[in-house]
């Protein structure tokens, strides 16, 4: 016991306890922000935010025309989204395993998983908004589908991959064709993470301003037709919080708040799905 | 049952009935490398053969070319004949999923579908034919009763496979195989994973299957080979070095390399 072990000791604990003071600085951000939307968007949270529409400047009104549109423009993206990244996570999971597109493609689905979303924006406002020569309901769906496509594609193919070899060789053994031992074993078996993924791109376009604003661009009324501007949240709030107007401010926290709390619930289902499947 | 295993072991001569596999000039590769080589051998009907042998002597590779499991990864391929009922299944006009229905397989760790226990047994079954609910349920009470797990299983079909213990799950397994009426049945050293009392099981029900199927049995357990086989087949190195009577095999091998391996002096 020379003098090496007190100062071992000592920088442990001084590395402890920067450690947890690093850990503590990442949370507190995460606090504050949480305690200053739930401060300020509680306070317009009231009956009239989901009955009535976005106002016109000074006046009282609701988020209803955006709530409506964020949901069914996120719907529109998770259905073109959703089999597309599952059949191209199958492909390279299943029956792409040991090929070279396999390869390519899970690279480019990388690059595409990080990409600015405001990029995938401008990409459909070139692809569609310019073509159609207005902005749609239809175009913001198809930006989303974008992003929600790479997603999807990696946790199906991770998911996949983690289901054991030794069971794709058991249904092959029964004399299951490919498909039917995919459909039946290896899906059943990846489920819950594969669902997980789908909440995970659920949450993340449930946020994304960058690429309505070029695509379904907004509305301050009701609207269902896909061919039109359509309302959401993420543009509301993008509008509403840059305005002078009190009004329109309290009503973008509220919708903070609500697509807040929305993220937050998807992202515990998610947990929980995947802390069932480590139980097992 | 028993006593006719007894009745095998003290006069093997019997033995001489028609070939149900006919392995000829099989070499395999996985990759560039060669991992059997020039094998040549003949499995009888309705009779259990162990392959033995060192880790990494090709045994495990021999019995997935008998269902040409081994399809799964394309850098694998088998060269020669393999003849089941006179019939070559490594032709390329083989279908691979009529083969595995008459060729069965069970693997060295229980793998059981995540599903629930009958449909672990349906699932099989329903792949190449439909029947009534009531039929079914009679195939799926077969088959479990056949694997010696009925008893265990009856209250609670609707369970989850994987919520059984493993030698259970094993047993699941075998019946899962039982179920589509295979022919032959290939064993990947299916006890090495279990207890000494759920081996004992997965032995004894072996000893009931031979009378109606062809077995084929991977082991690294000699003492298994020697319970369960008549006919054991001693590898080495990708090579077949010895294949005879189990009881031969076991006390008076021609090679001395058998020798050496079965008294335990190297593998």
């Amino acid at each position: 016991m020379s003098t090496i072990y007190p100062r071992r000791k000592a920088t442990n604990g001084i590395m402890m306890a920067l450690c947890v003071v690093a850990a503590v600085i990442g949370l507190a951000w995460l606090a504050l922000i949480l305690g200053a939307l739930l401060y300020n968007g509680l306070a317009g949270v009231n009956i009239a935010v989901f009955t009535q529409m976005t106002p016109p400047p000074g006046e009282a009104g609701g988020l209803l025309n955006a709530i409506a549109g964020s949901l069914v423009i996120t719907v529109i993206a998770v259905v073109i989204g959703t089999p597309i990244g599952i059949m191209a996570g199958t492909y390279m999971a299943e029956y792409g395993r040991f090929s070279k597109l396999t390869t390519v493609v899970r690279f480019i689905n990388d690059i595409l998983l990080s990409a600015p979303s405001i990029v995938v924006g401008l990409f459909v406002y070139e692809l569609v908004v310019r073509p159609m020569g207005h902005f749609s309901a239809f175009a913001g769906a198809f930006a989303l589908a974008v992003l929600v496509i790479p997603v999807v594609v990696r946790t199906t193919e991770d998911m996949l991959n983690l289901v054991p070899n030794a069971l794709r060789e058991a249904g092959t053994a029964i004399g299951a064709p490919r498909w039917i031992v995919i459909r039946s074993v290896a899906y059943r078996a990846a489920l819950s993470g594969i669902v997980t993924g789908i909440l995970l791109a659920i949450a993340r376009i449930s946020g994304e301003t960058a690429p309505l604003l070029f695509t379904a661009l907004n509305n301050q009324f009701w609207s269902s037709n896909l061919n039109a501007p359509m309302a959401s949240l993420p543009v509301t709030i993008f509008q509403f919080a840059l305005s002078p107007y009190e009004e329109w401010q309290q009503l973008a926290w509220t919708g903070a708040l609500l697509i807040t709390l929305t993220v937050l619930a998807l992202s515990i289902i998610a947990r929980s799905l995947t802390g069932r499947r480590e139980d097992r | 049952m028993n006593n006719m295993v007894s009745l095998d072991k003290v006069a093997p001569q019997q033995t001489s009935e028609k070939a149900k596999i006919e392995i000829k000039n099989l070499n395999f590769y996985y990759g560039e490398s060669k991992a059997l080589k020039n094998i040549t051998l003949s499995l009888p009907e309705r009779s259990v053969t162990a392959f033995i042998g060192p880790s990494g002597c090709g045994k495990s590779t021999l019995l997935r070319v008998l269902n040409r499991i081994y399809e799964l990864y394309p850098k694998q391929r088998a060269e020669g004949e393999v003849l089941v009922d006179g019939q070559n299944i490594l032709d390329r006009n083989q279908d691979l999923n009529l083969l595995r229905t008459k060729v069965g397989m069970v693997f060295q760790k229980p793998t059981p579908f995540p599903m629930s226990i009958y449909e672990n047994i349906s699932f099989g079954i329903k792949l190449y034919e439909t029947l009534s609910k009531s039929e079914m349920d009679e195939r799926v009470e077969a088959a479990l009763r056949r694997a010696a797990l009925w008893n265990e299983v009856k209250d609670k079909l609707n369970a989850s496979g994987l919520s059984l213990s493993g030698g259970q799950q094993q047993r699941l397994c075998i019946a899962r195989t039982v179920a589509v009426k295979p022919e032959i049945i290939l064993l990947d050293e299916p006890a090495s994973a279990l207890d000494p009392l759920s081996t004992a099981k997965i032995e004894e029900l072996i000893d009931e299957l031979r009378a109606d199927y062809t077995i084929v049995i991977v082991t690294h357990n000699m003492q298994q080979a020697a319970r369960v086989s008549r006919q054991t087949a001693f590898m080495y190195l990708g090579e077949l070095v010895e294949f005879d009577e189990t009881a031969k095999i076991f006390t008076s091998p021609r090679e001395k390399r058998t020798q050496d391996y079965v008294t335990g002096r190297f593998g």
